[in-house]
């Protein structure tokens, strides 16, 4: 594996507001790659993702973007690096006041000096890979849920990003469309070579996409392998996530399972 | 213009773009130039792209493909890939099948555009109106039931809101009186002293501030501080579905939310009219004893001398009618707030303006309808 191979590294960092909530955190993820980052409600997994993106400093340590160090750039530096990635945010973040077909062409018109009948083209054929063709002149508003989520992920890979955050994209969704949300993301991966991580304590999406995932409980990086390799981790709290096993501290063999 | 990457060539009736280089978005406006010109060309019956010595393709020179493939079509032409790759292949899967997804959508004509916004205009103006009379009179039905003890409001609503509609408010509607007392106190002296006629001022002041002045410029102070935050609390409140979460818990949003606000703002109107009007009275009698010499207890009994109660129920029946009038327009543009931030800020803009508006419009047929009392 050589340094190129290597998209995100966050080294013994420590996240959090006034104190930490994940410390100690050595991550790497190759290019080309679907990454998990896995962990219960409250285990720190979004504050790790906001100080990845540049939008929360690090209390301790450093995060390495494609290359570059997140915090060791600053303006249009950083501008210049945020730019090779996408984030897709939990709660959508569309701009209320746009049309879908402007939200997703807004980092083309702002950041680029292509035609516009090359980004009205790039828009269309984005939104109908995401099943909203037709639905270009809607607001946010006038969507629902799944449809305004694949309408962020539209936006969030319109530059063809290296590197791709989705912090819980199929959260809340039934399951058919979280699995065309997962559809979607394989196949930018596919087509695009777009690497992904992305935040999410959805079982089926983990199996359905991630090569790899990492396991953060109870303040730090507990697990990190492939989905098998968690699946069969005797660790309690990494048994527990995987098996729906109410309670911390839960062991295989102890607490009873709600659900397989 | 032809990009330096790529070269065009002719073979009989088909023009051929040897594509080199990685085709993204650094060099999409180039490549949509080259390709766009081959493809209007007259001689052209078919465009070959020979993708065999192109780099890696993104989402832009997919785009530049498919717009040329639909332009093409357009001219009755024909679009043939040629050595593609697999990345090449992948990538234009992306372009969605089928040519309903990929249509772009018909833009209607500047006119008709126009014509159809001014027919939603119309259409949006009479369900507000609708809906504006559908509130007034549910408010009235739940007010009813509030004051005959058949309903209840929150615990420490009222309070709560004529604390921050009202005494919060004090300080502003005092100050301003005051100033404008002053003001119109100076200019009337100046103007009633060249006649000898200094003494009127106190009558001038009297008049106007009970009649017009106080309760104007109170009912457009309240409209800036209270009407727009009830626009604001209520638009909010429906963005983040707390109003659906009342109605689905049995609470009705009308009775829990706007009548508190209601009573409120129809104590608070008149309250504050009435402060504002002894302290605008006040700074025109400061500016009498200062510039006329004339004694305070002159200027007090003038005012009383001049100004009957049928002034006093003019100006503070108009209050009462102004505070309606913010009230529910705050609350009807705040509860028509919906799916975004941007609408909180519309419902607030507009509560304003509406307000402003009828205010002014009301105030004016207080007027006429009062001089035409007078003199009937």
């Amino acid at each position: 594996m050589t340094a190129d191979d290597v998209v995100l590294s966050c080294r013994d960092l420590a996240v959090g507001y006034d104190r930490p909530v994940l410390a100690h955190i050595d991550l790497e993820v190759r290019r080309g790659e679907i990454c998990a980052l896995l962990g219960g409600s409250g285990s720190g997994k979004s504050t790790l993702l906001r100080t990845i993106i540049g939008l929360q400093p690090p209390l301790a340590g450093e995060v390495f973007v494609l290359g570059e160090s997140m915090y060791g750039l600053a303006g249009d530096e950083r501008g210049r690096l945020l730019r090779r990635t996408g984030t897709a945010f939990q709660q959508d973040a569309l701009f209320g006041s746009m049309t879908i077909a402007d939200n997703v062409a807004l980092p083309l018109r702002e950041l680029t000096r292509l035609p516009e009948p090359v980004i009205g083209e790039m828009v269309r054929m984005r939104l109908a890979r995401v099943g909203l063709a037709g639905l270009e002149h809607r607001r946010p508003a006038q969507l629902s849920g799944g449809q305004r989520k694949r309408a962020a992920l539209a936006r969030a890979s319109i530059l063809d990003p290296e590197l791709m955050f989705c912090d819980e994209p199929s959260a809340g969704l039934d399951p058919v469309v979280a699995a065309g949300i997962d559809a979607t993301l394989l196949e930018f991966r596919a087509a695009l070579g777009i690497t992904l991580v992305v935040v999410t304590h959805e079982l089926a999406s983990i199996r359905a996409i991630a090569d790899r995932a990492v396991m953060f409980a109870d303040g730090e990086l507990r697990a990190s392998g492939t989905i098998d390799e968690l699946s069969r981790s005797r660790d309690p709290d990494v048994y527990g996530f995987f098996h729906r096993v109410a309670d911390q501290g839960a062991t295989p063999n102890g607490r009873r399972a709600l659900a397989t | 213009m032809e990009s330096p990457a790529t070269t065009v060539e002719r073979d009989g009736r088909s023009t051929v773009v040897r594509l080199r280089g990685d085709l993204v978005i650094r060099g999409a406006s180039e490549l949509y130039a080259t390709l766009r010109a081959a493809a209007r060309r007259r001689d052209t019956a078919r465009l070959v792209l020979d993708f065999a010595e192109a780099g890696r393709i993104d989402s832009s020179g997919v785009a530049v493909v498919g717009l040329i493939r639909r332009q093409l079509a357009h001219g009755g032409k024909q679009l043939t890939l040629a050595g593609l790759g697999e990345q090449h292949r992948a990538a234009l899967a992306l372009a969605p099948e089928g040519s309903s997804a990929s249509e772009p959508v018909q833009v209607p004509g500047p006119l008709v555009a126009m014509m159809a916004r001014f027919g939603e205009h119309v259409i949006e103006l009479g369900k507000s109106l609708a809906a504006f009379g559908a509130l007034a009179a549910d408010v009235a039905r739940q007010a009813a039931a509030v004051v005959l003890r058949r309903g209840r409001m929150p615990a420490g609503a009222l309070r709560y809101h004529i604390e921050a509609m009202g005494v919060d408010a004090i300080f502003i509607v005092g100050l301003l009186s005051f100033l404008t007392g002053m003001t119109m106190a100076f200019q009337g002296a100046v103007q009633l002293q060249r006649f000898g006629a200094g003494v009127f001022v106190a009558d001038m002041v009297g008049v106007s501030m009970v009649r017009e002045l106080v309760p104007l410029m109170t009912a457009v102070i309240v409209t800036g501080r209270t009407g727009a935050a009830i626009a604001a609390e209520l638009g909010t409140m429906r963005v983040r579905s707390e109003i659906d979460a009342l109605a689905t818990m049995g609470i009705r949003p009308v009775r829990f939310l706007i009548v508190p606000r209601l009573l409120a703002i129809t104590m608070i109107g008149p309250a504050l009219t009435l402060i504002g009007i002894f302290i605008g009275i006040l700074g025109g009698m400061v500016v009498a004893a200062a510039t006329l010499d004339m004694p305070p207890v002159t200027f007090w009994s003038r005012v009383a001398e001049r100004v009957t109660l049928f002034d006093f129920v003019h100006g503070v029946g108009k209050s009462v009618v102004f505070a309606w009038i913010i009230g529910l327009s705050g609350s009807h543009l705040g509860m028509r707030a919906s799916g975004d931030a941007g609408s909180v800020g519309t419902a607030t803009t507009r509560t304003v303006v509406t307000s402003v508006f009828l205010i002014i419009v009301v105030d004016a047929v207080f007027a006429t309808l009062s001089t035409f009392g007078r003199s009937g």
